[in-house]
């Protein structure tokens, strides 16, 4: 038997029988006696109030990839948690394990279109891993480490529990109830052994190998096994968006970021290896441009945790469904030892084009306005690539990846698969409250920062030491970049008429610096990294920049643009 | 090109509000129309069953049948049903969920 209480304490308790210590919510009226209760709680969890629920979902995304730990979200019915809509959406398709704790009407109005109801299981099944309505007090402890369970384990994901005001303060009899074990959900599956000799013998007869790695490395803590797999094997690769950071940037076998706006030596190499390993990533069409011509001329083998992933748009000669470290563990002991791979050196000849066309005139330019690309230089030089990097989505999303470096896991957190506009800043927040002795830089644009900026209010009220980097040109620098290059430069509604935005900044108490010259950049790099606390550093950038290389959109991953009108053209 | 033919899904589930329009939701997304659709409690006990008839290739249709297989309270789901794979189909939910107790003692 145990303690009598409301349903309310009861999820208090549930979520510290979870270890949560963090919670970041919005109060409101369905779920006030959750929060009524709260200052019993308040010495072992903390509460992060948010600006608007929005926030408060991205910040728990940040929470989750920084620290590994689930994100916890608090907000009330209706519209408040229609706002944590996008974020479990966005956290579906990166694998992100977040528990959304919603307010629900009473049960007796549901159904009567009451105040503040809406049908949220409904809304949010076809994006959450699992989504269920709380009607009881007895269901809280269950239905709590249930969703922790599903939200954490096999593929991470977003649950939302639906939480009723009527069993918010019934009362009952709570006592832990820990889940592990469901007997219709399998987690970490099996690996035959079988398949991972297959595939190490596919491996051994393989002349030209290369493995496409993603965030399902991170997910299941596969670095070192990545590397020794790698290395055992003289394998070369390339990483997916998410992936970044997995493996060291300055890895001697890491070939750089795969995709649409990635290296050119990893693209080519997918196209000319005789055998490509995909390992935790889901080949995204950001990854595989045009699919009828991707990798065709090599045998595939898909490793991934989550079944429906194998063939769903990559036909495969091998899937292995299983966890990457066990995995690649096992497949290291398999594979024949290699010492080099010479077609490795087929990624000079890309890297010297690269570093001549694009890199060196992005980052090292010697006149004109600052170009955005250059300011991720400077961040990441002074850093020395030890900062979690966290980005918002488009031109700023692009060049924070592709001119960052990396020296440590769970250093990059960016809304990859679902592209959200606004995510930046409150992931951002996330990511420092999750990891406090990391220094967190966040690159936005001036349309991502004004979509989520009111969440400079929480940054000020939980003293949150975010370094805000302001990529500042002005426009919307990806989508004018498309109308310029494939919709014969009309500039249709992309053009920003934007506020000071130091002085948006100090009226939250920010300390803050506008930068226009490049001979200011380097010192402004500088003072913001001093101040122990948050900084906007606003850099007013060059307006039509561009992000090269560029695969466009239906092309293959061979085929890609230096610039607006040069091919590269490998052989030559 | 890959030619649609009708094809049955059967899904063994756990018996969970919900897993209807979660079931429904899958075919929805790829505009796939449902031509036949049963819902009872199956030869095992607590595990429903779902029969669904729908046109398709056979290609959405085993991306289908995981999309249903990934959903938490599915147990197993499968395709192109006989008789006689009715038949080793129950023996082997029954086989996978003694595994699972097991797994779990």
């Amino acid at each position: 038997m145990g303690q009598r209480m409301t349903g309310s304490e009861a999820l208090w308790r549930s979520l510290m029988a979870e270890q949560v210590k963090t919670v970041f919510g919005y109060p409101g009226g369905q779920i006030m006696p959750v929060y009524d209760t709260y200052c019993r709680f308040e010495k072992d969890i903390r509460h992060i109030l948010v600006r608007h629920e929005q926030g408060a979902i991205h910040a728990a995304q940040g929470f989750a990839r920084a620290s590994g730990f689930p994100g916890v979200v608090l907000v009330t019915s209706g519209p408040g948690a229609t706002n944590v809509v996008t974020g479990v959406a966005d956290a579906m398709i990166d694998s992100t394990p977040v528990v959304v704790v919603a307010g629900q009407v009473p049960c007796h109005l549901l159904g009567t279109d009451a105040f503040q109801e809406i049908d949220l299981i409904g809304m949010t099944t076809p994006i959450s891993k699992w989504s269920y309505q709380i009607r009881r007090p007895e269901d809280v402890a269950w239905a709590v480490s249930r969703a922790f369970y599903i939200a954490r384990t096999g593929r991470p994901g977003p649950v939302v529990l639906d939480f009723t005001k009527d069993a918010q303060t019934g009362m009952v009899d709570y006592a832990p109830q820990p889940c592990r074990f469901i007997r219709s959900y399998v987690p970490d599956p099996e690996i035959p052994e079988e398949s991972l000799q297959e595939a190490a013998r596919m491996i051994d007869a393989a002349k030209k190998p290369f493995v496409v790695y993603g965030q399902g490395i991170l997910l299941s803590g596969a670095e070192k096994e990545l590397a020794a797999f790698l290395e055992k094997g003289a394998i070369p690769a390339g990483s997916t968006l998410l992936g970044l950071g997995a493996l060291n940037s300055d890895h001697p076998q890491l070939m750089g970021m795969l995709g649409m706006h990635g290296n050119l030596a990893p693209n080519v190499m997918t196209q000319n290896c005789d055998l490509l390993i995909a390992v935790g990533m889901r080949f995204d069409d950001r990854v595989t441009g045009k699919l009828a011509t991707y990798a065709r001329q090599a045998r595939i083998i898909h490793i991934d945790i989550d079944a429906s992933e194998i063939g769903k748009l990559v036909p495969v000669d091998l899937g292995i469904v299983g966890d990457a470290k066990k995995a690649l563990m096992r497949l290291t002991e398999l594979i024949a030892p290699c010492t080099t791979r010479q077609w490795q050196m087929e990624s000079i000849l890309c890297n010297a084009v690269e570093k001549h066309q694009v890199i060196e005139p992005e980052i090292y330019p010697e006149t004109g306005l600052i170009n955005p690309g250059e300011v991720v230089a400077r961040v990441t030089e002074f850093v020395k690539g030890e900062a979690l990097v966290v980005t918002d989505v488009g031109q700023n999303q692009m060049l924070a990846a592709r001119y960052s470096r990396f020296v440590q896991p769970r250093s990059f957190i960016s809304s990859g698969g679902l592209g959200t506009m606004g995510f930046g800043l409150p992931a951002a927040i996330g990511a420092k409250i999750g990891t406090p002795d990391r220094t967190v830089v966040v690159f936005l644009g001036d349309g991502g920062l004004q979509m989520t900026f009111q969440e400079l209010g929480t940054i000020m009220q939980e003293g949150t030491g975010v370094k805000i980097v302001l990529l500042n040109n002005n426009w919307l620098g990806n989508v004018r970049m498309w109308q310029e290059l494939f919709f014969e430069e009309r500039y249709a509604c992309t053009r920003m008429l934007n506020p000071d935005f130091t002085l948006i900044a100090r009226a939250y108490g920010i300390p803050c610096c506008h930068v226009e010259t490049r001979e200011e950049l380097a010192g402004a790099v500088e003072q913001m990294f001093a101040e122990e606390g948050p900084f906007l550093l606003d850099v007013h950038v060059r307006e039509e920049s561009m992000v090269f290389p560029m695969i466009p959109p239906g092309k293959s991953v061979d085929e890609i643009l230096l610039n607006n009108k040069e091919w590269f053209n490998y052989g030559d | 090109m890959e030619t649609e033919r009708l094809f049955e899904i059967t899904a063994y589930t756990e018996n969970q509000v919900g897993l209807l329009s979660a079931i429904a939701g899958i075919f929805t997304r790829r505009s796939l129309n449902i031509e036949k659709l049963l819902v009872y409690p199956s030869r095992i006990e607590c595990v429903h069953k779902f029969k669904i008839l729908t046109r398709a290739t056979e290609p959405q249709i085993r991306a289908v049948v995981l999309q249903i297989e990934k959903k938490v309270d599915v147990i197993k789901s499968y395709y192109e049903v006989d008789n006689e794979r009715s038949c080793r189909e129950i023996d082997d939910v029954k086989a996978f969920l003694e595994k699972r107790e097991n797994d779990n003692k």
